[in-house]
């Protein structure tokens, strides 16, 4: 056996200076819709091949809503007219549900920045899974050396007593709504609440049945949505980050 | 290639003698309880299915045993064949049937509370109700319980654990699950088959391949699918980076549960590497969406192919240098040796599967018994231990890297040519048929079983996650063991609450 502290000197610093990198050229990331003009209904394909119904067509004018795609790619592969590209920015996160509508009528394009900003400097984070593990994994992965979320004065906490914010993963189905709602109130005033995924935001797949789990949007109320399904770490970083108030906008 | 449906033998049997037929069938050697469950056939009526595994001939039998119009009791198969216990309490939960002489008859998904005591989601005119659930409660002197969750204090899956104890000694753990209940299995019913997949890669998000790839299987059988050559191999080759990614990470995360800092810092740039080298060759660190029933979704040009190599082959090294820094460290040694221990009869009578099997002497690995993507031509020889503990199922977690590595290795270096995916979107599944989708996902054992009606359609999807098996073997390895080592405990598990919950 070698000797760890020599191991960890020699790995050097590994954390990533640049803040938000796009992903590499050949991921996946998230669709967006570009000024390309739509072929329209008579087209319509995109909307047929999305397995969320995150798609609608109405003439020639196409709306995206972020907050039910969960990236499969199968609109940007059928889309011939270029309207739908992959966007590969890790800059994903909003602060309001109508920001996840992406589309290619007209409209002001500034994103809004939350106005409820109790925790710029710090924030400490109580995280709740409902049922998307996958994100748990990217949240996890945030606080790892490489993407190192501690720098930027975030850190998970045990308790909700402890949190200024409540951040939520998976659809919160019945069973977990009880739960959800009594660790909100554990927490102390001021308090703010992320979502982290798809399935947080709208329930993604999962939304509409018996079990309504259809996310935390209608539960409780939300500072930032980070789409994706699962999102990348550093989209997880953006969406806290713009929670606090700590992202200068364009 | 696939394993087949054919394989698989239809039987029919009286509920009444249903117990006593699972029993007996499973006295050979290599034969294994496979799930049990209900469905709706034709006319209404309900039908238990056990569906039970032939290892030695890749095959099995699906017993049948439909119920009279208003019988909702049957004897419980678990009396004998202890390893059914969840699933005929799960199939309490969804259909309102009962099981009687249960030794632990309860709820195991829908309590009372969140779900009203009437709705048995997968009946379609239910009655009855279901009863409140109970903890096993232990008495005697100086025996107090700790209850913990749902909410959890670390980043992971809310679910509550009752424990019993006895001073700092666990005595008995109640583990209580369902929290994360989504009604998946419903759902995939209600579908059209085309857009089943991303619903059932869902089921739990962080075995996406895995259950990609056992729905895969389980409709290309529906189907009658061939596959190239070459969307076998890319499908091993995510399969294996997501045992990769998970098994990596948890030797970092037994490391964090110990307090070995080293080897918590020093574990998840690691898996962060594989999940950088997944990224390259389906789109995503989660490898979402890129298996799929008739292939892959998208081809592995030569370029990346020689990077994902070079790459891996750094990693190699590396984890050469930093696996012996956790696993031969006497202090980490110390505190896994012994602890959680399972015997070997106890996991062959509850049926654990995966790394915690093998870790009891099991050589249960169904890369080597159904054959899916490339397996089991390139099968590992089951890395196994027989003493049950943490360190054999931390042992063998790292054992499968090594395997790991070397099969995605031979499946790089002799990637087949041609091509990637048969298009099937316009085909209709086969009438009053099933499909059985096994896998070794990283947690072991993963089955999709899908069964159609007379026009083609999905009329019951069954998902059997390899926890459903293993969270009674948490229960067990927890008994008798300060709660301090509880955390250390259920890391060597790392179980999947939501692919349990559905």
């Amino acid at each position: 056996m070698g000797n760890p502290l020599f191991t960890i000197l020699r790995t050097g610093v590994i954390t990533q200076r640049d803040l938000f990198p796009a992903l590499p050229d050949d991921a996946n990331g998230l669709p967006m819709v570009t000024a390309s003009p739509c072929l329209g209904v008579e087209c319509g394909r995109c909307a047929k091949v999305c397995p969320t119904k995150a798609i609608g067509v109405i003439d020639d004018v196409v709306t995206l809503d972020r907050g039910r795609c969960i990236g499969c790619n199968a609109c940007v592969e059928i889309c011939s007219s270029g309207t739908l590209e992959r966007d590969l920015s890790t800059q994903t996160a909003v602060a309001t549900r109508e920001e996840l509508l992406l589309t290619n009528r007209t409209k002001p394009t500034t994103a809004s920045i939350p106005t409820h900003l109790p925790f710029r400097r710090s924030m400490h984070i109580r995280e709740v899974s409902t049922g998307d593990n996958a994100s748990d994994l990217e949240v996890v992965a945030s606080t790892n050396a490489i993407f190192d979320i501690a720098r930027f004065g975030i850190h998970f906490v045990a308790s909700p007593r402890f949190a200024d914010a409540l951040l939520v993963t998976g659809p919160v189905g019945r069973a977990m709504n009880e739960p959800l709602r009594r660790c909100y109130e554990a927490m102390a005033e001021p308090h703010i609440v992320i979502a982290v995924g798809v399935s947080a935001i709208s329930g993604g797949l999962h939304g509409g049945g018996y079990a309504e789990a259809n996310g935390v949007s209608g539960l409780l109320p939300v500072s930032a949505y980070i789409p994706g399904d699962p999102p990348h770490p550093w989209s997880i970083i953006h969406g806290i980050l713009l929670a606090m108030g700590r992202l200068r906008h364009a | 290639m696939n394993h087949t449906n054919r394989d698989f033998k239809l039987v029919s049997e009286t509920p009444r003698a249903l117990a006593a037929t699972v029993h007996n069938w499973l006295q050979q050697p290599g034969r294994r309880f496979g799930y049990l469950t209900a469905r709706v056939c034709d006319g209404n009526t309900l039908a238990i299915q056990v569906l039970l595994l032939d290892t030695h001939t890749s095959g099995g039998v699906i017993i049948t045993a439909p119920l009279a119009d208003g019988e909702m009791e049957y004897p419980s198969v678990t009396v004998g064949v202890p390893v059914a216990h969840w699933a005929e309490r799960a199939m309490g939960d969804f259909f309102g049937l009962r099981a009687l002489e249960h030794p632990r008859w309860k709820t195991l998904i829908l309590h009372d509370g969140a779900w009203p005591n009437d709705l048995f989601p997968l009946l379609s005119n239910s009655h009855g109700h279901r009863e409140p659930y109970e903890f096993l409660e232990v008495t005697g002197e100086g025996i107090h319980e700790i209850p913990v969750g749902p909410i959890h204090a670390g980043i992971i899956e809310p679910g509550h654990f009752r424990f019993s104890c006895a001073g700092e000694i666990i005595t008995n753990l109640d583990i209580r699950l369902g929290y994360q209940h989504r009604g998946i299995e419903k759902r995939l019913a209600e579908l059209p088959w085309q857009k089943t997949r991303y619903l059932a890669e869902s089921a739990s998000t962080d075995t996406a391949v895995g259950n990609a790839l056992a729905h895969a299987v389980a409709m290309e059988q529906l189907l009658g699918l061939d596959l190239p050559p070459r969307a076998h191999a890319l499908r091993t080759v995510a399969l294996e980076f997501e045992r990769l990614a998970n098994h990596i990470g948890d030797i970092g995360a037994l490391s964090g549960d110990i307090g070995y800092s080293a080897g918590a810092a020093l574990f998840p740039p690691m898996r962060g590497a594989i999940l950088a080298l997944a990224q390259l060759l389906t789109g995503s660190r989660r490898q979402r969406y890129y298996v799929k029933p008739g292939g892959v979704a998208r081809d592995l040009d030569d370029d990346r192919r020689r990077s994902i190599k070079n790459e891996l082959s750094d990693i190699e090294t590396r984890l050469q240098e930093l696996i012996p820094l956790v696993l031969e460290n006497s202090s980490v040694i110390e505190r896994m040796e012994g602890t959680g221990r399972i015997t070997r009869e106890l996991a062959r009578d509850f049926g654990f599967v995966g790394p915690a099997g093998r870790a009891s002497g099991s050589d249960y690995d169904a890369r080597r018994h159904y054959p899916h993507g490339v397996y089991p031509e390139h099968a590992p020889k089951p890395a196994m231990r027989d003493t049950g503990d943490v360190l054999a199922r931390a042992q063998i977690r790292a054992d499968e890297i090594q395997s790991s590595i070397r099969i995605v290795n031979e499946l790089l270096n002799n990637l087949p040519s041609g091509t990637i995916c048969i298009d099937c979107q316009e085909k209709v599944l086969a009438p009053d048929g099933f499909g059985i989708g096994i896998v070794e996902a990283w947690r072991g054992e993963l089955i999709h079983w899908v069964t159609t009606d007379g026009t083609g359609a999905i009329s019951r999807y069954a998902i059997k996650d390899p926890s459903f098996n293993n969270w009674t073997g948490l229960a067990i390895a927890a008994r008798g063991n300060l709660v301090t080592d509880f955390p250390l405990c259920n890391k060597s598990f790392n179980l999947s609450y939501s692919g349990n919950d559905l």
